[in-house]
């Protein structure tokens, strides 16, 4: 790992997603932090000044994920720290019907679950660099 | 005035889609009461409240706030910190809200207050039905129900609430969350006019107000007033928690060691002691009983010859917090007493 790696705060409530995403992450030469819930998310957030959040939208809540984004948003250390979106919401709650581009949600990219992993990748080395894969 | 309806169940979902409009807040349980304060997530709100501790005044009008700074060398400085912070206040009442339409009344005209305005500009308002306790009597002042003052009201109808919309800013709201809406259906009014019926029927408190004026004006002299001096401890609970009471105080706080410091104004009560107290150490209204007596004349009377109606909106807060138990509807009925016309 080297000094300079970036962190990365992933806030989703499937631990075994998370895992899986830290891992590939973390084979990218990012430092992963990782959190099971919104409250826990911004307070580990605010401890760990990460690079980028992946968030969660579904959670213990349905509207979790919502709520605590805009707390980031508001939160003032931390309210430039880029968020990608990455849910089910979609598939899962069809009849919600409000995509995330008509600028309600304070997001930088949402992503649907299951996530093209290469893709992520890409899209957060061009949003804070790093990434670059372990030899 | 348009009219939709929401699926209850959605309801979260549009808390979630109005934040790009500002800050959600909502009632919220406190120490088994309730307050208005922003939501950090969903299941925090408590929209089957009876009452909050303080009305929505605290949003338009803070118990302090600072005016204005003064610096050395720079002379006066507008303070405006706060000013410019949006606000989506779901789930108030109408009573509130009836509240609110008073308030505005009072900071603008003739004495435009440019801080209330721009608070209130900034502060949206998500209504919501509800049902009256033992001490709502809103339905007696006129204040159950709203025609405008919201930028959404919600109505429960069921499964789902039936939505007017009261502003552009409520059509924008409605449109930015889209496909959560359906259009209301006649079954649907009807729905909302039984319940609304059976609203009115709940109602366990009826004071009436028609010719209060007189009433008053008759009764000035009256001994009542020493009875509720002798009663009332002018501790200006009463006041703190009315969505109607403006009083307020203007004092510098000044820095210790230096010429700079900041002019705050802070709620105060007709209650309290000092309250009409000026310099030379005399005091209108040195006694209890003169300062019960023109709370309830500004209230009933006074605010009648202002503003065409009284300033009392039944939500019954007063009567919850008093420590020694003055009930509004007592005290009227006290006064029609002598009138020969009980109400309770």
């Amino acid at each position: 790992m080297s000094s300079a790696a970036k962190k990365i705060l992933i806030v989703d409530d499937d631990h075994d997603f998370a895992e899986a995403v830290s891992s590939y992450l973390e084979a990218q030469d990012y430092v992963v932090v990782k959190a099971h819930e919104g409250r826990e998310g911004l307070k580990l957030a605010k401890m760990e000044r990460p690079d980028l959040i992946i968030m969660d939208i579904v959670m213990n809540e349905r509207t979790e994920g919502f709520f605590t984004v805009q707390e980031l948003r508001r939160t003032a250390e931390l309210k430039a720290v880029p968020i990608f979106v990455m849910s089910s919401l979609y598939s899962k709650i069809t009849d919600f019907g409000v995509p995330p581009d008509s600028g309600w949600l304070a997001h930088d990219e949402f992503f649907s679950k299951p996530v093209d992993m290469p893709a992520l990748v890409e899209k957060i080395r061009q949003r804070i660099g790093g990434g670059e894969a372990k030899a | 005035m348009k009219i939709l309806k929401l699926p209850k169940e959605k309801l979260d979902f549009f808390a979630s889609v109005v934040q790009q409009f500002g800050e959600v807040h909502a009632p919220v349980e406190q120490d088994g009461k309730y307050v208005f304060k922003r939501l950090s997530r969903w299941s925090e709100a408590r929209l089957d409240y009876d009452r909050t501790i303080l009305p929505p005044k605290k949003y338009t009008l803070p118990p302090k706030e600072t005016l204005l700074q003064y610096r050395t060398g720079q002379g006066y400085l507008p303070s405006t910190e706060g000013l410019d912070k949006r606000i989506v206040l779901l789930g108030v009442h109408a009573c509130d809200v009836y509240g609110l339409n008073l308030l505005d009344q009072v900071f603008s005209g003739r004495y435009d207050d440019p801080h209330y305005q721009t608070r209130r500009k900034n502060l949206a308002i998500i209504g919501i039905d509800c049902r009256p306790d033992g001490n709502c009597f809103c339905r007696s002042m006129r204040a159950d129900f709203v025609d405008h003052g919201f930028d959404l009201f919600f109505y429960d109808i069921g499964d789902y609430y039936l939505t007017l919309v009261g502003t552009a800013l409520g059509d924008d709201m409605a449109l930015a969350t889209g496909p959560l809406f359906e259009k209301a259906s006649p079954e649907d009014i009807d729905e909302y006019k039984r319940r609304s019926s059976s609203k009115r029927q709940a109602f366990k408190l009826e004071v009436e107000i028609r010719d209060l004026p007189e009433i008053f004006e008759m009764e000035y002299q009256s001994g009542i007033w020493d009875e509720l001096g002798e009663k009332c401890l002018s501790c200006g609970s009463c006041s703190m928690v009315c969505p109607t009471c403006y009083c307020y105080d203007v004092a510098d706080d000044a820095q210790l060691g230096s010429r700079d410091g900041g002019r705050a104004r802070s709620w105060d009560s007709c209650l309290f002691a000092a309250h009409a107290a000026v310099a030379g150490g005399e005091n209108f209204r040195d006694s209890r009983a003169s300062r019960i007596k023109l709370r309830y004349y500004h209230k009933h009377r006074g605010f009648v010859a202002e503003y065409g109606r009284p300033g009392c909106v039944g939500c019954g807060r007063c009567i919850a917090v008093c420590p020694v138990d003055i009930h509004i509807s007592d005290v009227i009925a006290k006064l029609r007493g002598i009138q020969n016309a009980p109400s309770r």
